[in-house]
């Protein structure tokens, strides 16, 4: 198909030079009728909300979303954002919960893939227990955690002044030092086993000749691993790593039903704190400000992860 | 003959590494596999106690009485628990099934287009589908309310299926044009040849071809609907109207201690969907890495 369109194009090519855009899009006009029910459900809920989001963070809005009373302030809210100290410490929360996230569940889920490589009696069975946390709802999975650290009957406490390692049941969540830690292991096992499943993926695209032949000229696995598996699951490496990246700044429902963001702000990451600002406290200007700025790194973050895929078009394209 | 002997042993020195890379990969299977399972099977254990046996220290680790009343009381129709359960997930099936089949129907010829035809804008509007899916959901939250409220659908399952639409597409699109991708060309072509037009050829040929990717873009959006949590949360508080996740946040911030009855409802919203996925992982595993991977 694309072999008759190219012909047909470069025919008209021939016929006038000139062949503008307009007239290079009106050749295709056909090809657009069958993006476009998506195009225009996305620029409805998409494009509308983000130039509204822009629009209302230069406003200072009454409660209530009253919008006709909303008065412009410029940059005032941006300034009284990066002025409050809560900004800082949920800054800070949320680079350490997604790096901590990110890596250590792409390290597992990497850990995974290769120990599953090998084909071995209920593989299969192993496989579909592990990616199930990914699968159920991060709802339940709050819910089972939450009973998992609960400081009077949880089972961890109960196992620990068991062993007698702590005197009684320590307060997992309802702590400020260990409040983050342990929603990140929460975090983490939901997600690892998406990394497990890229990878896996990636693993089979490994030649094997490649390994056979380093093999043969002594390599041992470890060397194997770096030197052949190793740089070629870069591409699928960057794709799945930035999509966890993405996927952990923006998380929301963890720490919102565990906690809500408590002991004194311990928890509450961006997505939690801007959800509080516009919904409990019905601050919608700065509650704005907040998603224009989360909304720049997200894009800055996105770039990467363009330039990743289209590293992966070209590449399949040259071959 | 020490020649020999040299290879041998070196033959066997390296046995014993890989072995070693071996046993460290099944024991940390081991730690993983407990990671995993012990909380989903310590799920299960609570549901069936009673709300006295859960709440004792230490533990019981097997309950004395196992009771299955937990989940009687959540699927009886008779009982106001019960009536609420059934509805919120009623109200989840309608809402995710729905979701589905639109997604698929406008997702299918998107994708079709993004793979087969070259136009201009096409990997700007490819790459602008793929960046929504990094849009964090709360950016559209404000905005999406004043939207739902001004045309009417706040408290609708309307504005549900109109925003899962709109976050389960890009997902969708990415995922069926890997699947047309590996589609050869030139099995339309022949059919063109013989008279088909584009559009027959597409729904003739092209779909039939197409469908384990439409079967995986479908469960994604089902699962991705019947997870979903903040919209709901957002947009819907009228407690008929609700969905699972939030139904039961909602029902257990008002009965805080009764951690059964909260375990077996999360074991039961779980269920529709870890179902569907195992008894498809096949192509659901092969559809979300179709796009990162090439072969």
């Amino acid at each position: 198909m694309t072999i008759l369109t190219g012909k047909a194009e470069a025919h008209r090519r021939l016929q006038s030079d000139k062949s503008g855009m307009l007239r290079k899009i009106w050749s295709h006009r056909a090809d657009y009728a069958y993006v476009l029910p998506a195009i225009v459900v996305m620029l409805i809920v998409i494009a509308y909300p983000v130039y509204y989001t822009i629009e209302l963070s230069f406003f200072n809005t009454p409660p209530g979303l009253q919008l006709r009373d909303k008065i412009f302030t410029g940059l005032d809210n941006y300034t009284a954002i990066l002025k409050s100290p809560v900004f800082w410490k949920v800054t800070s929360n949320t680079l350490i919960w997604t790096l901590a996230s990110t890596l250590i569940a792409f390290v597992l889920g990497f850990a995974c893939a290769l120990a599953l490589h090998r084909d071995f009696a209920g593989r299969g069975i192993l496989r579909a227990i592990l990616i199930i946390p990914w699968v159920i709802s991060a709802v339940a999975a709050s819910y089972i955690w939450k009973w998992i650290y609960h400081s009077d009957f949880g089972i961890i406490g109960a196992v620990l002044v068991g062993l007698g390692l702590a005197d009684r049941p320590p307060n997992f969540i309802d702590s400020v030092s260990t409040v983050l830690p342990s929603l990140i292991v929460v975090n983490i096992w939901r997600e690892f086993p998406f990394a497990m499943i890229m990878m896996m993926a990636g693993l089979q695209t490994v030649p094997d000749q490649l390994l056979r032949a380093a093999k043969v000229d002594g390599a041992n696995a470890w060397q194997r691993f770096c030197h052949v598996t190793f740089p070629h699951l870069r591409n699928v490496s960057t794709v799945t790593i930035l999509l966890l990246a993405v996927a952990n700044f923006n998380s929301f429902i963890i720490p919102w039903i565990m906690t809500g963001g408590g002991p004194s702000n311990a928890s509450h990451i961006w997505i939690t704190h801007i959800y509080e600002l516009a919904f409990g406290r019905q601050r919608w200007g700065v509650a704005s400000a907040y998603s224009v700025l989360l909304f720049m790194i997200v894009m800055s973050l996105g770039y990467f992860y363009v330039r990743a895929l289209s590293g992966n078009e070209r590449k399949d394209g040259s071959v | 003959m020490s020649a020999i002997a040299g290879t041998a042993s070196r033959g066997q020195a390296r046995r014993r590494r890989i072995d070693g890379w071996r046993w460290s990969g099944r024991i940390f299977l081991v730690f993983i596999l407990l990671y995993t399972a012990l909380p989903m099977i310590w799920m299960l254990i609570t549901s069936i106690k009673s709300g006295f046996a859960a709440m004792q220290f230490p533990p019981q680790w097997w309950p004395d009485q196992p009771t299955l009343a937990s989940y009687q009381k959540l699927l009886d129709p008779q009982n106001s628990v019960g009536q609420d359960f059934l509805r919120f997930f009623w109200n989840s099936l309608f809402v995710s099934t729905a979701t589905t089949i639109l997604s698929v129907i406008v997702a299918v010829p998107a994708a079709y287009a993004f793979s087969r035809f070259t136009f201009p804008g096409r990997n700007f509007l490819f790459f602008a589908v793929l960046l929504r899916n990094m849009f964090p959901a709360v950016i559209f939250l404000v905005p999406l309310f004043i939207l739902m409220r001004a045309i009417g659908l706040v408290n609708t399952h309307g504005s549900l299926i109109l925003t899962y639409l709109t976050f389960g597409l890009p997902l969708a699109i990415w995922l069926l044009k890997g699947f047309y991708d590996n589609i050869p060309v030139q099995l339309e072509q022949a059919a063109r040849i013989d008279g088909a037009t584009r559009f027959q050829a597409f729904v003739l040929i092209v779909m039939p071809l197409s469908a384990p990717g439409i079967i995986a873009t479908a469960i994604y959006s089902f699962i991705g609907a019947w997870n979903e949590y903040i919209y709901a949360y957002t947009f819907l508080s009228k407690n008929e109207q609700l969905t699972l996740p939030v139904g039961i946040q909602r029902f257990f911030s008002e009965n805080t201690t009764d951690f059964p009855g909260l375990m077996a409802a999360s074991f039961m919203m779980s269920v529709p969907v870890v179902v569907l996925f195992l008894v498809l992982q096949r192509y659901f595993v092969r559809a979300l890495t179709e796009g990162a991977v090439k072969h």
